[in-house]
Protein backbone atom coordinates (compact mmCIF):
# COMPACT_ATOMS: atom_id res chain seq x y z
CA UNK A 1 0.00 0.00 0.00
CA UNK A 2 1.12 3.68 -0.63
CA UNK A 3 2.22 6.01 1.95
CA UNK A 4 0.40 8.75 0.38
CA UNK A 5 -2.46 7.82 -1.87
CA UNK A 6 -4.70 10.53 -3.70
CA UNK A 7 -7.81 10.01 -5.44
CA UNK A 8 -9.77 12.57 -7.81
CA UNK A 9 -8.65 15.25 -5.71
CA UNK A 10 -10.53 18.77 -6.29
CA UNK A 11 -10.36 22.21 -4.16
CA UNK A 12 -12.59 24.99 -4.99
CA UNK A 13 -12.05 28.25 -3.51
CA UNK A 14 -15.76 29.55 -3.66
CA UNK A 15 -15.94 29.36 -8.01
CA UNK A 16 -11.74 29.11 -8.57
CA UNK A 17 -10.90 25.73 -8.82
CA UNK A 18 -7.17 25.19 -7.12
CA UNK A 19 -6.72 22.18 -7.77
CA UNK A 20 -8.75 20.06 -10.39
CA UNK A 21 -9.27 15.88 -9.87
CA UNK A 22 -5.58 15.24 -8.86
CA UNK A 23 -4.68 10.95 -8.81
CA UNK A 24 -1.18 9.98 -7.40
CA UNK A 25 0.24 8.11 -5.14
CA UNK A 26 3.93 8.12 -3.31
CA UNK A 27 5.20 5.19 -1.72
CA UNK A 28 7.07 4.58 1.10
CA UNK A 29 10.47 5.91 1.14
CA UNK A 30 10.12 7.63 -2.08
CA UNK A 31 10.75 11.29 -2.83
CA UNK A 32 8.02 13.00 -5.39
CA UNK A 33 8.67 16.39 -6.46
CA UNK A 34 5.97 19.01 -7.61
CA UNK A 35 6.84 21.44 -10.01
CA UNK A 36 4.44 23.76 -11.74
CA UNK A 37 4.23 27.75 -12.27
CA UNK A 38 2.83 30.14 -9.74
CA UNK A 39 -0.34 29.11 -8.89
CA UNK A 40 -0.97 25.96 -10.25
CA UNK A 41 -2.01 24.47 -7.32
CA UNK A 42 1.38 22.85 -5.30
CA UNK A 43 0.88 24.55 -1.58
CA UNK A 44 -3.53 23.78 -1.92
CA UNK A 45 -2.34 20.07 -2.51
CA UNK A 46 -0.06 20.33 0.11
CA UNK A 47 -2.44 21.84 2.67
CA UNK A 48 -4.70 19.01 2.02
CA UNK A 49 -2.59 16.42 2.32
CA UNK A 50 -1.55 18.17 6.18
CA UNK A 51 -5.18 18.38 7.10
CA UNK A 52 -4.91 22.14 7.04
CA UNK A 53 -7.87 22.59 4.30
CA UNK A 54 -10.76 20.21 3.57
CA UNK A 55 -11.10 18.95 0.36
CA UNK A 56 -13.81 19.91 -2.01
CA UNK A 57 -14.00 16.61 -3.37
CA UNK A 58 -11.79 13.41 -3.61
CA UNK A 59 -10.26 11.54 -0.89
CA UNK A 60 -6.60 12.29 0.50
CA UNK A 61 -4.89 9.12 2.48
CA UNK A 62 -1.62 9.38 4.63
CA UNK A 63 -0.56 5.94 6.09
CA UNK A 64 -4.06 4.65 5.52
CA UNK A 65 -5.59 7.17 7.30
CA UNK A 66 -8.02 9.64 5.60
CA UNK A 67 -6.99 12.99 5.85
CA UNK A 68 -10.42 14.56 6.60
CA UNK A 69 -12.00 11.53 8.35
CA UNK A 70 -8.44 10.50 10.85
CA UNK A 71 -7.01 14.46 11.21
CA UNK A 72 -5.04 13.32 14.23
CA UNK A 73 -3.61 10.04 12.76
CA UNK A 74 -2.34 11.91 9.71
CA UNK A 75 -1.19 14.45 11.44
CA UNK A 76 0.75 12.23 13.76
CA UNK A 77 2.93 11.30 10.55
CA UNK A 78 3.60 14.04 9.35
CA UNK A 79 6.16 17.03 9.28
CA UNK A 80 5.14 19.91 7.49
CA UNK A 81 6.61 23.35 6.37
CA UNK A 82 4.46 25.05 5.11
CA UNK A 83 5.10 28.18 2.63
CA UNK A 84 5.38 30.61 4.91
CA UNK A 85 7.69 29.43 7.74
CA UNK A 86 5.21 29.54 10.72
CA UNK A 87 7.85 31.17 13.27
CA UNK A 88 7.13 33.32 16.51
CA UNK A 89 9.16 36.42 15.83
CA UNK A 90 9.60 36.71 19.47
CA UNK A 91 10.89 33.73 20.84
CA UNK A 92 14.20 32.32 20.21
CA UNK A 93 14.87 29.39 18.35
CA UNK A 94 15.65 26.63 21.38
CA UNK A 95 12.02 27.90 22.89
CA UNK A 96 10.62 27.42 19.51
CA UNK A 97 11.56 24.25 18.73
CA UNK A 98 10.86 22.79 22.58
CA UNK A 99 7.10 24.14 22.06
CA UNK A 100 6.81 22.50 18.20
CA UNK A 101 8.11 19.18 20.64
CA UNK A 102 5.38 19.39 22.62
CA UNK A 103 2.88 20.64 20.22
CA UNK A 104 4.20 16.75 18.27
CA UNK A 105 3.40 15.49 21.56
CA UNK A 106 7.18 14.09 22.29
CA UNK A 107 7.66 12.67 25.76
CA UNK A 108 9.22 15.16 28.26
CA UNK A 109 12.62 13.21 28.09
CA UNK A 110 13.26 12.60 24.40
CA UNK A 111 12.75 16.58 24.08
CA UNK A 112 16.42 18.34 24.45
CA UNK A 113 18.32 15.47 22.82
CA UNK A 114 15.92 15.47 19.55
CA UNK A 115 15.59 19.27 19.49
CA UNK A 116 19.78 19.22 19.65
CA UNK A 117 19.27 16.32 16.70
CA UNK A 118 17.41 18.81 14.18
CA UNK A 119 19.08 21.68 15.13
CA UNK A 120 21.75 19.76 14.00
CA UNK A 121 20.47 18.63 10.68
CA UNK A 122 19.72 21.85 9.79
CA UNK A 123 23.05 23.96 11.04
CA UNK A 124 21.31 26.11 13.21
CA UNK A 125 23.08 24.93 16.82
CA UNK A 126 24.85 28.23 16.59
CA UNK A 127 21.69 29.79 16.79
CA UNK A 128 19.44 28.08 19.17
CA UNK A 129 19.40 30.97 21.73
CA UNK A 130 18.63 33.95 19.84
CA UNK A 131 15.07 35.35 18.44
CA UNK A 132 13.82 34.32 15.57
CA UNK A 133 13.12 37.77 14.69
CA UNK A 134 16.49 38.72 14.18
CA UNK A 135 17.37 35.60 11.87
CA UNK A 136 18.36 36.09 8.23
CA UNK A 137 15.51 34.91 6.13
CA UNK A 138 17.57 31.16 5.40
CA UNK A 139 18.01 30.56 9.06
CA UNK A 140 14.67 31.30 9.55
CA UNK A 141 13.91 28.62 6.61
CA UNK A 142 15.89 26.63 8.36
CA UNK A 143 14.31 26.61 12.00
CA UNK A 144 11.02 26.38 9.30
CA UNK A 145 12.86 23.07 8.00
CA UNK A 146 14.27 21.96 11.61
CA UNK A 147 10.61 22.17 12.69
CA UNK A 148 9.30 19.80 10.41
CA UNK A 149 11.93 17.05 11.37
CA UNK A 150 11.21 17.11 14.86
CA UNK A 151 10.39 13.70 15.93
CA UNK A 152 11.43 12.02 12.52
CA UNK A 153 7.93 11.73 10.93
CA UNK A 154 7.09 9.01 8.44
CA UNK A 155 6.06 11.64 5.88
CA UNK A 156 7.93 14.69 5.16
CA UNK A 157 5.54 17.64 3.47
CA UNK A 158 7.71 20.23 2.41
CA UNK A 159 6.81 23.35 0.69
CA UNK A 160 9.64 25.18 -1.13
CA UNK A 161 12.31 23.93 1.82
CA UNK A 162 15.02 25.56 -0.50
CA UNK A 163 13.43 29.42 -0.72
CA UNK A 164 15.22 32.13 -0.13
CA UNK A 165 18.67 29.80 0.79
CA UNK A 166 21.76 30.94 -0.63
CA UNK A 167 23.44 28.45 -3.41
CA UNK A 168 25.76 26.79 -0.85
CA UNK A 169 22.30 25.90 1.98
CA UNK A 170 20.81 25.22 -1.05
CA UNK A 171 23.28 22.59 -2.11
CA UNK A 172 23.27 21.13 1.95
CA UNK A 173 19.08 20.99 2.22
CA UNK A 174 19.37 19.26 -1.01
CA UNK A 175 21.51 16.94 0.52
CA UNK A 176 20.12 16.46 3.54
CA UNK A 177 16.40 15.85 1.91
CA UNK A 178 18.59 12.77 -0.51
CA UNK A 179 19.29 11.83 2.84
CA UNK A 180 15.87 11.45 4.14
CA UNK A 181 15.18 8.96 1.36
CA UNK A 182 14.54 5.30 2.00
CA UNK A 183 14.12 6.39 5.75
CA UNK A 184 10.68 8.68 5.32
CA UNK A 185 8.27 9.20 2.21
CA UNK A 186 8.99 13.12 1.05
CA UNK A 187 7.52 15.16 -1.29
CA UNK A 188 8.88 18.56 -1.58
CA UNK A 189 7.63 21.41 -3.97
CA UNK A 190 9.94 23.56 -5.90
CA UNK A 191 10.57 26.27 -8.74
CA UNK A 192 13.76 25.37 -9.00
CA UNK A 193 14.34 22.64 -12.39
CA UNK A 194 17.66 21.51 -11.62
CA UNK A 195 16.75 20.80 -7.61
CA UNK A 196 13.84 17.89 -8.59
CA UNK A 197 16.90 16.21 -10.75
CA UNK A 198 19.28 15.96 -8.29
CA UNK A 199 16.64 14.99 -4.95
CA UNK A 200 13.74 13.57 -6.59
CA UNK A 201 12.72 9.75 -8.17
CA UNK A 202 9.33 10.65 -9.55
CA UNK A 203 8.11 14.05 -10.72
CA UNK A 204 4.54 15.80 -10.63
CA UNK A 205 4.18 18.59 -12.95
CA UNK A 206 0.90 20.82 -12.03
CA UNK A 207 -0.40 23.46 -14.33
CA UNK A 208 -3.68 25.53 -13.27
CA UNK A 209 -4.83 22.79 -11.10
CA UNK A 210 -4.17 19.93 -13.19
CA UNK A 211 -1.67 16.65 -13.65
CA UNK A 212 0.34 17.86 -16.84
CA UNK A 213 2.98 14.80 -15.95
CA UNK A 214 3.35 12.33 -13.38
CA UNK A 215 6.49 10.00 -14.29
CA UNK A 216 9.41 9.08 -13.20
CA UNK A 217 12.29 11.47 -13.63
CA UNK A 218 14.10 9.36 -15.89
CA UNK A 219 11.42 8.52 -18.39
CA UNK A 220 9.99 12.11 -18.40
CA UNK A 221 13.74 13.74 -18.84
CA UNK A 222 15.87 11.22 -20.02
CA UNK A 223 14.52 10.66 -24.15
CA UNK A 224 15.77 13.70 -25.54
CA UNK A 225 18.60 16.62 -24.76
CA UNK A 226 21.89 16.60 -23.42
CA UNK A 227 21.42 17.00 -19.42
CA UNK A 228 18.61 15.93 -17.76
CA UNK A 229 17.59 19.28 -15.95
CA UNK A 230 18.14 20.74 -19.79
CA UNK A 231 15.48 18.52 -20.99
CA UNK A 232 13.26 18.51 -17.64
CA UNK A 233 13.21 22.42 -18.07
CA UNK A 234 12.07 21.59 -22.15
CA UNK A 235 9.77 19.30 -20.80
CA UNK A 236 8.16 21.77 -18.02
CA UNK A 237 8.24 24.62 -20.53
CA UNK A 238 6.27 22.78 -23.23
CA UNK A 239 3.64 21.29 -20.71
CA UNK A 240 2.73 24.32 -18.79
CA UNK A 241 2.32 26.60 -21.57
CA UNK A 242 -1.04 27.98 -21.38
CA UNK B 1 -4.29 18.50 29.16
CA UNK B 2 -0.30 18.44 28.16
CA UNK B 3 -0.48 19.99 24.87
CA UNK B 4 -3.37 22.69 26.31
CA UNK B 5 -0.30 23.37 29.11
CA UNK B 6 1.68 23.98 26.55
CA UNK B 7 -0.08 26.55 24.53
CA UNK B 8 -0.68 27.91 27.95
CA UNK B 9 2.48 28.61 28.57
CA UNK B 10 3.90 29.52 25.45
CA UNK B 11 0.82 32.35 25.31
CA UNK B 12 2.10 34.19 28.70
CA UNK B 13 5.74 33.61 27.80
CA UNK B 14 5.11 35.53 24.71
CA UNK B 15 2.90 37.80 26.45
CA UNK B 16 5.90 39.20 28.69
CA UNK B 17 8.40 39.32 26.11
CA UNK B 18 6.43 42.18 24.25
CA UNK B 19 6.50 45.63 25.68
CA UNK B 20 2.86 45.81 24.69
CA UNK B 21 2.39 43.49 28.61
CA UNK B 22 4.19 46.61 30.19
CA UNK B 23 1.74 49.12 28.46
CA UNK B 24 -0.99 47.14 29.63
CA UNK B 25 0.30 47.01 33.06
CA UNK B 26 1.07 50.76 32.70
CA UNK B 27 -2.37 51.89 31.71
CA UNK B 28 -4.01 49.56 34.56
CA UNK B 29 -2.09 50.93 37.21
CA UNK B 30 -2.38 54.42 36.30
CA UNK B 31 -6.22 54.43 36.04
CA UNK B 32 -6.85 52.18 38.89
CA UNK B 33 -4.49 54.82 40.75
CA UNK B 34 -6.07 57.62 39.58
CA UNK B 35 -10.02 56.58 40.61
CA UNK B 36 -8.13 55.16 44.14
CA UNK B 37 -6.73 58.93 44.85
CA UNK B 38 -9.70 60.35 43.61
CA UNK B 39 -11.79 57.80 46.21
CA UNK B 40 -9.45 58.70 48.63
CA UNK B 41 -10.13 62.68 48.48
CA UNK B 42 -13.51 61.95 48.81
CA UNK B 43 -14.04 59.77 51.51
CA UNK B 44 -11.78 62.02 53.35
CA UNK B 45 -13.66 64.93 52.79
CA UNK B 46 -16.93 63.17 53.21
CA UNK B 47 -15.25 62.09 56.70
CA UNK B 48 -14.14 65.62 57.94
CA UNK B 49 -17.78 66.81 56.91
CA UNK B 50 -19.53 64.40 59.46
CA UNK B 51 -16.88 65.43 62.41
CA UNK B 52 -18.51 68.46 62.53
CA UNK B 53 -21.87 67.68 62.06
CA UNK B 54 -22.04 63.93 62.97
CA UNK B 55 -23.49 61.23 60.87
CA UNK B 56 -26.70 61.44 61.62
CA UNK B 57 -27.14 64.88 59.76
CA UNK B 58 -25.54 63.43 57.11
CA UNK B 59 -27.36 62.69 53.30
CA UNK B 60 -28.57 59.16 53.50
CA UNK B 61 -26.43 58.50 50.12
CA UNK B 62 -23.29 58.98 51.89
CA UNK B 63 -23.24 56.64 54.97
CA UNK B 64 -21.38 54.33 52.40
CA UNK B 65 -18.66 56.42 53.42
CA UNK B 66 -18.23 55.59 57.07
CA UNK B 67 -15.98 52.57 56.14
CA UNK B 68 -13.15 52.04 54.08
CA UNK B 69 -14.76 48.85 52.45
CA UNK B 70 -17.78 50.70 51.25
CA UNK B 71 -16.07 54.20 51.14
CA UNK B 72 -13.58 53.09 49.38
CA UNK B 73 -12.88 49.31 47.94
CA UNK B 74 -16.35 48.69 46.80
CA UNK B 75 -16.15 52.01 44.79
CA UNK B 76 -12.72 51.10 43.64
CA UNK B 77 -13.97 47.91 42.10
CA UNK B 78 -16.47 48.99 40.65
CA UNK B 79 -14.23 51.26 38.40
CA UNK B 80 -11.73 48.39 38.20
CA UNK B 81 -14.56 46.77 36.04
CA UNK B 82 -14.97 49.48 33.71
CA UNK B 83 -11.30 49.97 33.47
CA UNK B 84 -11.13 46.15 32.52
CA UNK B 85 -13.94 46.54 30.04
CA UNK B 86 -11.44 48.64 28.24
CA UNK B 87 -8.05 46.74 28.45
CA UNK B 88 -9.28 43.21 28.19
CA UNK B 89 -10.16 43.49 24.38
CA UNK B 90 -6.63 44.55 23.58
CA UNK B 91 -5.82 41.29 26.06
CA UNK B 92 -7.73 38.85 24.01
CA UNK B 93 -7.39 39.98 20.55
CA UNK B 94 -4.01 38.35 19.87
CA UNK B 95 -4.93 35.18 21.12
CA UNK B 96 -5.89 33.77 17.91
CA UNK B 97 -5.80 36.40 15.19
CA UNK B 98 -2.00 36.78 15.30
CA UNK B 99 -1.74 33.14 14.85
CA UNK B 100 -3.46 33.59 11.54
CA UNK B 101 -1.72 37.00 10.54
CA UNK B 102 1.56 35.14 11.59
CA UNK B 103 0.58 31.57 9.55
CA UNK B 104 1.34 30.25 12.73
CA UNK B 105 -1.86 29.33 12.97
CA UNK B 106 -1.31 26.40 10.47
CA UNK B 107 1.37 25.04 12.53
CA UNK B 108 -1.13 24.95 15.39
CA UNK B 109 -3.54 23.24 13.09
CA UNK B 110 -1.28 20.64 11.13
CA UNK B 111 0.17 19.38 14.22
CA UNK B 112 -1.69 16.06 16.20
CA UNK B 113 -3.48 18.53 18.30
CA UNK B 114 -7.36 18.36 18.61
CA UNK B 115 -8.90 22.18 18.27
CA UNK B 116 -10.67 21.66 21.93
CA UNK B 117 -6.72 21.84 23.16
CA UNK B 118 -6.28 24.71 21.54
CA UNK B 119 -8.73 26.44 22.52
CA UNK B 120 -8.65 25.39 26.52
CA UNK B 121 -4.74 26.38 25.76
CA UNK B 122 -5.35 29.46 23.99
CA UNK B 123 -7.94 30.52 27.08
CA UNK B 124 -5.60 29.37 29.75
CA UNK B 125 -3.08 31.32 28.52
CA UNK B 126 -5.46 34.35 28.25
CA UNK B 127 -6.64 33.96 32.05
CA UNK B 128 -2.84 34.05 33.06
CA UNK B 129 -2.48 37.14 31.11
CA UNK B 130 -6.12 39.00 32.53
CA UNK B 131 -4.93 37.41 36.00
CA UNK B 132 -1.56 38.98 36.20
CA UNK B 133 -3.25 42.24 34.59
CA UNK B 134 -5.92 42.33 37.49
CA UNK B 135 -3.31 41.42 39.98
CA UNK B 136 -1.75 44.52 40.40
CA UNK B 137 -5.19 46.22 41.78
CA UNK B 138 -4.64 44.02 44.77
CA UNK B 139 -2.05 46.65 46.22
CA UNK B 140 -4.63 48.84 46.60
CA UNK B 141 -6.34 46.88 49.89
CA UNK B 142 -3.12 45.96 50.92
CA UNK B 143 -2.41 49.69 50.89
CA UNK B 144 -5.41 50.79 53.07
CA UNK B 145 -5.31 48.31 55.33
CA UNK B 146 -1.66 49.28 56.20
CA UNK B 147 -2.03 53.03 56.11
CA UNK B 148 -6.20 53.54 56.18
CA UNK B 149 -8.63 54.62 58.77
CA UNK B 150 -11.56 56.19 59.15
CA UNK B 151 -14.14 57.15 62.23
CA UNK B 152 -15.61 53.81 62.39
CA UNK B 153 -11.98 51.57 62.67
CA UNK B 154 -9.03 51.19 60.43
CA UNK B 155 -10.05 47.59 59.50
CA UNK B 156 -10.88 46.50 55.89
CA UNK B 157 -14.11 43.65 55.94
CA UNK B 158 -11.80 41.40 53.97
CA UNK B 159 -14.04 39.01 52.68
CA UNK B 160 -16.15 41.65 50.98
CA UNK B 161 -13.24 42.98 49.22
CA UNK B 162 -12.12 39.58 48.41
CA UNK B 163 -15.71 38.75 46.60
CA UNK B 164 -15.58 42.06 44.66
CA UNK B 165 -12.24 40.73 43.34
CA UNK B 166 -13.51 37.15 42.71
CA UNK B 167 -16.06 39.37 40.55
CA UNK B 168 -13.42 40.90 39.20
CA UNK B 169 -11.51 38.17 37.74
CA UNK B 170 -14.54 36.52 37.00
CA UNK B 171 -15.68 39.50 34.68
CA UNK B 172 -12.13 39.92 33.32
CA UNK B 173 -12.31 35.88 32.79
CA UNK B 174 -15.31 36.83 30.68
CA UNK B 175 -14.36 39.25 28.75
CA UNK B 176 -11.55 37.12 27.79
CA UNK B 177 -13.61 34.28 26.65
CA UNK B 178 -15.54 36.91 24.78
CA UNK B 179 -12.64 38.51 23.49
CA UNK B 180 -11.05 34.98 21.90
CA UNK B 181 -14.02 33.98 20.20
CA UNK B 182 -14.00 37.01 18.53
CA UNK B 183 -10.37 37.21 18.04
CA UNK B 184 -10.34 33.60 16.37
CA UNK B 185 -13.03 35.17 13.79
CA UNK B 186 -10.92 37.89 12.13
CA UNK B 187 -6.31 38.18 10.92
CA UNK B 188 -7.02 41.65 12.25
CA UNK B 189 -6.03 42.17 16.04
CA UNK B 190 -7.26 45.71 15.65
CA UNK B 191 -10.68 44.87 13.81
CA UNK B 192 -10.81 41.93 16.62
CA UNK B 193 -10.39 44.47 19.99
CA UNK B 194 -12.72 46.85 18.73
CA UNK B 195 -15.55 44.32 18.07
CA UNK B 196 -15.05 42.62 21.21
CA UNK B 197 -15.54 46.09 22.70
CA UNK B 198 -18.26 46.69 21.31
CA UNK B 199 -20.32 43.59 22.12
CA UNK B 200 -19.42 44.35 25.62
CA UNK B 201 -19.80 47.70 26.46
CA UNK B 202 -23.71 47.46 25.55
CA UNK B 203 -23.89 44.32 27.38
CA UNK B 204 -22.53 45.81 30.14
CA UNK B 205 -25.35 49.04 29.65
CA UNK B 206 -27.89 46.27 29.63
CA UNK B 207 -28.93 46.98 32.97
CA UNK B 208 -29.72 51.14 32.22
CA UNK B 209 -32.15 49.63 29.04
CA UNK B 210 -33.73 47.15 31.28
CA UNK B 211 -34.83 49.98 34.00
CA UNK B 212 -36.66 52.00 30.76
CA UNK B 213 -38.69 48.26 29.97
CA UNK B 214 -41.86 46.73 31.79
CA UNK B 215 -41.68 43.57 33.39
CA UNK B 216 -40.68 40.45 32.58
CA UNK B 217 -38.32 41.86 29.83
CA UNK B 218 -37.14 43.81 32.65
CA UNK B 219 -35.79 41.06 34.80
CA UNK B 220 -34.73 38.83 31.99
CA UNK B 221 -32.38 41.98 30.50
CA UNK B 222 -31.17 42.45 34.42
CA UNK B 223 -30.27 39.00 34.39
CA UNK B 224 -28.65 39.05 31.13
CA UNK B 225 -26.71 42.41 32.67
CA UNK B 226 -23.10 42.03 33.10
CA UNK B 227 -23.30 45.30 35.04
CA UNK B 228 -26.37 44.28 37.51
CA UNK B 229 -24.82 40.73 37.94
CA UNK B 230 -21.30 41.87 39.41
CA UNK B 231 -22.88 44.88 41.49
CA UNK B 232 -24.31 42.09 43.98
CA UNK B 233 -20.82 40.49 43.89
CA UNK B 234 -19.05 43.63 44.89
CA UNK B 235 -21.18 44.62 47.57
CA UNK B 236 -19.71 41.33 49.22
CA UNK B 237 -23.52 39.60 48.27
CA UNK B 238 -22.20 36.00 46.54
CA UNK B 239 -25.75 34.36 44.55
CA UNK B 240 -25.43 31.15 42.59
CA UNK B 241 -27.10 32.75 39.99
CA UNK B 242 -24.25 35.01 39.39
CA UNK B 243 -21.88 32.28 38.78
CA UNK B 244 -23.81 30.19 36.45
CA UNK B 245 -24.48 33.28 35.04
CA UNK B 246 -20.45 34.03 34.23
CA UNK B 247 -19.90 30.74 33.97
CA UNK B 248 -22.75 30.59 30.97
CA UNK B 249 -21.12 33.10 28.85
CA UNK B 250 -17.67 31.87 29.60
CA UNK B 251 -18.60 27.85 28.22
CA UNK B 252 -20.78 29.30 25.87
CA UNK B 253 -17.64 31.42 24.13
CA UNK B 254 -15.67 28.58 24.46
CA UNK B 255 -17.55 26.03 22.63
CA UNK B 256 -18.31 29.09 19.63
CA UNK B 257 -13.89 29.29 19.79
CA UNK B 258 -14.11 25.54 19.06
CA UNK B 259 -16.99 25.27 16.67
CA UNK B 260 -14.79 27.93 14.87
CA UNK B 261 -10.97 26.65 14.91
CA UNK B 262 -13.38 23.42 13.95
CA UNK B 263 -14.99 24.60 11.09
CA UNK B 264 -11.89 24.83 9.24
CA UNK B 265 -12.03 21.40 8.55
CA UNK B 266 -15.70 21.97 7.35
CA UNK B 267 -15.27 24.90 4.97
N1 LIG C 1 -7.25 31.24 0.34
C1 LIG C 1 -7.46 31.30 -0.99
N2 LIG C 1 -8.60 31.86 -1.48
C2 LIG C 1 -8.84 31.92 -2.80
N3 LIG C 1 -8.00 31.43 -3.74
C3 LIG C 1 -6.86 30.87 -3.32
C4 LIG C 1 -6.53 30.76 -1.93
N4 LIG C 1 -5.33 30.14 -1.83
C5 LIG C 1 -4.94 29.86 -3.09
N5 LIG C 1 -5.85 30.28 -4.00
C6 LIG C 1 -5.78 30.13 -5.46
O1 LIG C 1 -5.59 28.76 -5.75
C7 LIG C 1 -4.68 28.60 -6.83
C8 LIG C 1 -3.55 27.69 -6.41
O2 LIG C 1 -2.74 28.34 -5.43
P1 LIG C 1 -1.48 27.66 -4.73
O3 LIG C 1 -1.04 28.55 -3.65
O4 LIG C 1 -1.84 26.27 -4.38
O5 LIG C 1 -0.42 27.65 -5.91
P2 LIG C 1 1.12 27.25 -5.87
O6 LIG C 1 1.29 26.21 -6.92
O7 LIG C 1 1.55 26.91 -4.51
O8 LIG C 1 1.80 28.59 -6.34
P3 LIG C 1 3.25 29.20 -5.95
O9 LIG C 1 4.23 28.52 -6.83
O10 LIG C 1 3.11 30.65 -6.32
O11 LIG C 1 3.46 28.97 -4.51
C9 LIG C 1 -4.24 29.99 -7.22
O12 LIG C 1 -4.99 30.38 -8.35
C10 LIG C 1 -4.58 30.84 -6.04
O13 LIG C 1 -4.90 32.14 -6.45
MG1 LIG D 1 2.92 27.65 -3.23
Amino acid sequence: MAMIEVQHLTKRYRDRVAIDDLTFSVEEGEILGFLGPNGAGKSTTMKILTGFLPPSEGVARVGGFDVFTHPLEVKRRIGYLPEAPPLYPDMTVHGYLKFVAALKRLPARELKGEVERVAGLTGVTHVLGRLIQNLSKGYKQRVGIAQALLGSPQVLILDEPTEGLDPAQRAEVRALIKSLAGKHTVILSTHILPEVTMTCEKVLILNQGRIVAYDDLRKLAGSQGTSESASLEEVFIKLTAA
Amino acid sequence: MRIALAIARKELSLFFTTPWAYGVFTAMVALSSFFFVNLLATFQQVQEQAREVTWAMMPPDMTAYRNLTDGVMVQLWGMVIIITLFIAPFLSMRLFAEEKRNKTFELLMTAPVRPIEIVLGKYLGGLGIISATLGLTLIFPLVLSAFGHADSGTALEWPTVLLGYGGILLWGATCMAVGMFISALTESQMLAAFLTFAVLLPWMLLSGVAQATEEPLRSVLTYLSFDAQLQNMLKGILDVQTLVFFASVIVFSLLLTHRTVEARRWA
